[in-house]
């Protein structure tokens, strides 16, 4: 991992590597094959925390269009769904995380990758677009993470 | 005549063993109770309309206590579907998250009811069903607890309700609502009523296929066998409609594109081809403007029939700011999606996109709303 650029979740710096691509769901994208490969980035493990269940709705290999569900993820704190963040052919999970999803936490940017698609990169952003998107991003999430712990 | 109570327990589909445990350990903890027959099914929502299970439900009169892995609502309007017709008895067991939602939103009901439902135009046979969630414990003892409150209340409610509600009650009516009891002296209050010793069995249930038919335990204590109705129940998928909340407004039989709605002779909303339905697709239920649609195996809550949509996580839901479309956007993915998997075309907003979305009511904003705005506006 050569350069990486930072930014200010509160105390906390999410560190991103600028040797690839980010997806708007806050997915990261690294070249792999004839495709990409994507797993979640530092801002989306520092708002999930500890990940313990990663549970795929979709089997592979299969067509998908951007934002289609692909599945959820259950953390200590929080779940989401998680969505498609290109149309493409969605080609292999990782087979690791089924049995532990603690690589997510442990080896964001490596080990932790989710899953490989092969897919137009025209609609994912640069390190520093990603950049610009979390700035605005983040002030949505941080409402949005007290209004659902004050309810 | 005192009534008897059926007591329906509809198996999960996983053969996990706490689940299997818990269902048994009811079924056990009901054996020596008089006046209770019990039924067990394979899992409600899979049963055939025309299988050994669903006719013998449909054969047991009277009321009737379900208790099945699915939300309370999901199994009620399951059983209605299929002809199994009563009124909706108030369970008090449910989950306790959904017991602490209810306390806020005592006044919701009210505000809703602004629009005829369909159920309002039904007419209901006098029998009460109560529907519990397995969920909603981990313990067989307090489903038991619950039954024998429902037997209870059911026994103090005898046919001859006009009766009483006219000012008449019987003695043994006044009794037994003044002083509810436990079940064991429940037993001579079922004697008085019988005008019998208490030995007397109620009609045993008409049941075509009873392999081993319900009888009434005997005073020695020796258990009544329930009845145990084997079906080979593959896994089904297809809408259930909540009555309760249907207005008939027909925007999901305008949505689906894989005929599975259709209208009665009155021209009421029904489903009508529940096996034309996509395995996995809960696109109709996120268009319905009601919340009326129930797919009671979607791991959503909200749409597998929950009271109030998120009860049973107490998480942050994080989806929207992981990207999540809206209800609609994603309604039309998951029917193009459905679509293109049998080889027809996509149709994306072109196609029975709710009417609603053009007549939304314009009023001040509140933080919510910018807060939604400002997530729209963000292109996740």
């Amino acid at each position: 991992m050569s350069d990486e650029l930072v930014f200010m979740m509160g105390k906390f710096a999410a560190k991103f590597p600028t040797d690839r691509l980010y997806a708007k769901n806050h997915m990261w994208a690294l070249p792999a094959g004839d495709g990409y490969r994507f797993g979640l980035s530092a801002y989306a493990v520092r708002l999930l925390q500890d990940v313990y269940f990663l549970e795929w709705s979709v089997d592979a290999p299969q067509r998908l269009r951007e934002k289609q569900t692909l599945g959820n993820i259950e953390s200590s704190k929080a779940e989401s769904e998680l969505y498609a963040p290109a149309t493409g052919v969605l080609t292999e999970f990782n087979p690791v995380l089924l049995k532990d999803p603690t690589p997510i936490n442990v080896g964001t940017y490596d080990a932790g990758w989710m899953f490989a698609m092969e897919c137009d990169p025209a609609g994912l952003l640069s390190p520093e677009a990603y950049q610009v998107h979390l700035a605005a991003a983040w002030k949505i999430a941080e409402k949005t993470i007290k209004g659902q712990m004050n309810e | 005549m005192a009534r008897k109570l059926t007591v329906v327990i509809s198996q999960g589909q996983s053969a996990n063993p706490a689940k299997r445990k818990l269902e048994e350990d009811v079924v056990a903890g009901l054996l020596f109770e008089r006046g209770v027959e019990v039924t067990v099914v394979p899992n409600l929502y899979d049963l055939t309309p025309d299988g050994t299970g669903m006719l013998c439900l449909q054969g047991i009169s009277g009321d009737m206590v379900v208790v099945s892995w699915l939300f309370s609502r999901a199994a009620f309007w399951t059983l209605d579907r299929n002809g199994i017709r009563g009124r909706e008895g108030k369970v008090e067991l449910v989950n306790e998250a959904e017991e602490a939602d209810d306390e806020d939103d005592g006044d919701e009901e009210t505000k809703a009811d602004d629009k005829p439902r369909v159920l309002q135009s039904r007419e209901l046979p006098n029998r009460q069903i109560w529907c519990l969630d397995f969920k909603a414990r981990n313990l067989a003892q307090p489903f038991i607890e619950e039954i024998l409150r429902i037997k209870r209340l059911a026994e103090a409610q005898p046919v001859q309700i006009l009766n009483w509600l006219g000012g008449t009650p019987t003695s043994a009516q006044q009794e037994r609502f003044l002083n509810p009891t436990n079940s064991t002296s429940g037993l001579d209050v079922l004697g008085m009523l019988n005008g019998t010793n208490g030995h007397a069995a109620p009609p045993a249930p008409s049941s075509p296929q009873a392999s081993a038919p319900a009888v009434d335990a005997p005073l020695d204590g020796a258990p009544a066998a329930p009845t145990i109705i084997a079906e080979d129940a593959a896994r089904r998928w297809y809408p259930v409609i909540d009555y309760a909340r249907c207005t008939n407004c027909m925007e999901c039989i305008d949505f689906c594109l894989f005929g599975v709605y259709g209208v009665d002779k009155v021209d009421t909303i029904l489903v009508e081809q529940p096996d034309n339905c996509r395995k996995g697709c809960p696109a109709c239920s996120r268009v319905c403007p009601e919340n009326a649609i129930i797919f009671p195996q979607h791991k959503t809550p909200a749409i597998a029939g929950s009271p109030d949509g998120e009860a049973g996580s107490f998480k942050i839901d994080l989806s929207k700011l992981f990207g999540a479309p809206d209800a609609l956007e994603q309604a039309v993915l998951e029917r193009d999606v459905e679509l293109t998997a049998v080889g027809r075309d996509a149709v994306g907003m072109a196609v029975g996109i709710p009417k609603r979305q053009d007549e939304k009511s314009v009023g001040p904003k509140d933080d919510l709303d910018k807060l939604m705005d400002s997530l729209d506006d963000l292109d996740l």
